[in-house]
């Protein structure tokens, strides 16, 4: 079986900055990859060079077995390939409902007409609890519903690959249990995922497998409770100092306890996050 | 609105059922007025533009002479601002250079007339043809440019067009211009008048209003609009961005090019100062924006109350009319940033004039 997704050696350079360097992974149907790294890993980036937006310098890009490497971004959306983005990216002059069916009119096999792309978006709010919302403009949205949009445009691609880029930034613990049940019903649904996150607790609770970046690179691939609990990666995160620390504290209580604590990782000015 | 408040069997709604005390239920809390939705106010600008359609028609019997050639005017400038509004309002590609198809337009018409002894009609397929296909060659570079960096390129370009039309004196007559046959025997096509040129304009209005009318329904202004909100969100999206840019800049070019036809035409001789003129494009620009751009009446209503201001400032107050028009037009730019078919659409659904909030919004 070809997996959903494959990308081989994957980099880009910006002048003399390795941005992303030969990055190398694969996500089959149903699984969920998760990518984590402190800021400007290149994990966006990252992203980008898988959707297109940027073209890569070198490695390539596979969807289903079908090299799409360099591709417009257009081209890779009939492939159904759809992304979030890290900023909400919202077409304010658009209703929520149209906002969504932006993505059944063109990125859906085939396109298809405003009427149907409309319904297509419906059954997509109403399945994402968001159909109270539909005639709102998307500047109206509370943070929650506004991150729930974001992943609803993708989904009205009817993709077979979903990449969020921080789709929990800025959510309520609350607010972010759904938001997790939603990830695991689509991976029941097959869907391969890929999922960049600065809240272990959902790193944890829905990957399969993590892929941690460092200055562009792979700093190293596992399955998210060792890749948690790996030295290199609360190194990574959080400095030499506190790792040492931890460390320390961690040999006082026995060893036990989760290694990368719920609240690792940089975090933008002003936005709630789920406590340790 | 509508939503919460038309539904028979249950006159108090969710939000409103905890605070009867608080307001009549109809006028909630403002909301924005759910985009793509027929809203009074757009009813009553189709009502009002079939109205002026029928006087339109009627113009000849009413009017005298001089006042149909001012109604050419309006409508020709109308035309040319909803032309822009589909490059520079849906798609959000500000062009400072459609003066060119409008030129390139009154060029073909007048070369292939004088020189080739064409007819009108034929000549003025080539000319939209011409258009569409000089906007797909400029918007294939520029197109790749945002914002101002668009702005300014196509304004090169227009302004470099110019000069390549004053340069070939042979074929364009350079400076001292072309003149189309027009009356006698060389004429091709016999000159319709003041009232054919009222009828030529009003029909391009049409066509144009009608044009933009099924784009802004139909998948093609989804993707414009998309693309006019966020680019790389459109792209994700599946929009084929590239694609979609260049063919509303051909739409706006071809419909442009047809304006400029008519009228050279109906000028008979015309100059590469004049057919390529900056000041066209400003026109089309601010008509469009005061109006409200991207919006499908918009660029009408402001076309034709600009227009219909200028001549009469013009008429009126010979020596600062200009000046005048200028000062109106920073007040109605400051006032009306959205323009004038969002303010009256605001107006209605928030039932008060909305006139300063601009002025507090930014603390002008």
């Amino acid at each position: 079986m070809t997996a959903a997704l494959e990308t081989r050696d994957l980099s880009v350079r910006f002048g003399g900055l390795k941005a992303v360097d030969g990055i190398s992974v694969t996500v089959e149907d149903g699984r969920v990859l998760g990518v984590i790294g402190p800021n400007g890993a290149g994990k966006s980036t990252f992203i980008n060079l898988i959707t297109g937006q940027i073209r890569p310098t070198r490695g390539k890009v596979l969807v289903g077995g079908r090299d799409l490497t360099g591709a417009k971004p257009w081209k890779i959306a009939a492939a159904r390939v759809a992304r979030t983005f890290q900023i909400n990216k919202p077409f304010r002059g658009l209703s929520v409902r149209d906002n969504v069916a932006i993505g059944a009119m063109f990125g859906a096999p085939g396109g298809g007409s405003v009427a149907k792309a409309r319904g297509v978006a419906d059954e997509v709010l109403e399945r994402l609890g968001l159909s109270g919302v539909a005639e709102l403009g998307p500047t109206e949205l509370s943070v929650a519903h506004a991150q729930r949009l974001e992943v609803a445009k993708a989904l009205a691609l009817r993709p077979r690959v979903l990449f969020l880029d921080e789709a929990m930034a800025g959510l309520r613990p609350a607010e972010m249990e759904p938001q997790l049940e939603l990830i695991r019903e689509l991976r029941r649904e097959g869907l391969a995922i890929v999922v960049v996150e600065h809240v272990m607790r959902a790193i944890r609770s829905v990957c399969d497998t993590v892929l941690v970046m460092q200055e562009g690179r792979e700093l190293l691939t596992g399955p998210p409770d060792e890749v948690l609990a790996d030295e290199r990666v609360i190194t990574a995160y959080l400095g030499q100092r506190y790792a040492e620390r931890q460390r320390a504290e961690r040999a006082e209580a026995g060893g036990s306890g989760p290694a990368v604590a719920d609240q690792v990782g940089p975090r933008p000015e002003g936005e709630t996050r789920a406590p340790g | 609105m509508a939503a919460t408040s038309a539904r028979p069997g249950m006159p108090e709604s969710e939000s409103e059922s905890a605070h009867p005390e608080l307001g009549a239920p109809t006028t909630g809390p403002p909301k924005a007025a759910p985009a793509g939705r027929t809203t009074a106010s757009q009813l009553a600008g189709w009502a009002l533009v079939l109205g002026l359609l029928v006087i339109c028609l009627l113009a000849p019997k009413l009017f005298i002479p001089s006042f149909l050639r001012t109604l050419s005017a309006v409508f020709m400038f109308a035309t040319l601002a909803q032309a822009w509004n589909i490059i520079g309002g849906f798609t959000g590609y500000p062009s400072f250079g459609n003066v060119v198809f409008f030129g390139l337009g009154g060029y073909t018409i007048a070369v292939l007339m004088a020189r080739s002894h064409w007819s009108f009609w034929p000549a003025l397929v080539v000319a939209v043809v011409l258009g569409a296909a000089y906007a797909m060659l400029i918007g294939i570079p520029t197109l790749r440019l945002k914002g101002h960096y668009f702005a300014i390129a196509t304004l090169g370009v227009a302004e470099g067009t110019r000069e390549i039309v004053l340069n070939v004196p042979k074929v364009t007559g350079g400076g001292a211009g072309i003149t189309v046959p027009a009356v006698g025997p060389s004429a091709t096509t016999s000159y319709p008048g003041n009232t054919g040129f009222l009828y030529y304009f009003l029909a391009l209005l049409v066509v144009a209003m009608l044009a933009v009318y099924a784009i802004a329904r139909s998948r093609f202004g989804f993707a414009l609009r998309a693309i006019n909100q966020d680019e790389d969100a459109a792209a994700a999206a599946g929009i084929n961005t590239t694609r979609m840019k260049i063919a509303a800049f051909m739409v706006s070019g071809a419909i442009t090019a047809a304006a400029g036809s008519i009228y050279a035409f109906q000028q008979v001789s015309i100059y590469p100062d004049r057919l390529f003129s900056v000041d066209i494009t400003v026109l089309m620009v601010i008509m469009a924006v005061i109006g409200g751009s991207g919006t499908v009446i918009g660029p009408l209503v402001g076309g034709v109350g600009l227009q219909f201001l200028s001549e009469y400032l013009r008429q009126n107050f010979t020596d600062y009319h200009t000046f005048i028009f200028g000062a109106i037009i920073i007040v109605a730019v400051v006032l009306l940033p959205e323009g004038a078919v969002r303010f009256a659409s605001e107006t209605v659904r928030q039932r008060r004039l909305p006139i300063m909030d601009n002025l507090r919004r930014y603390r002008l």
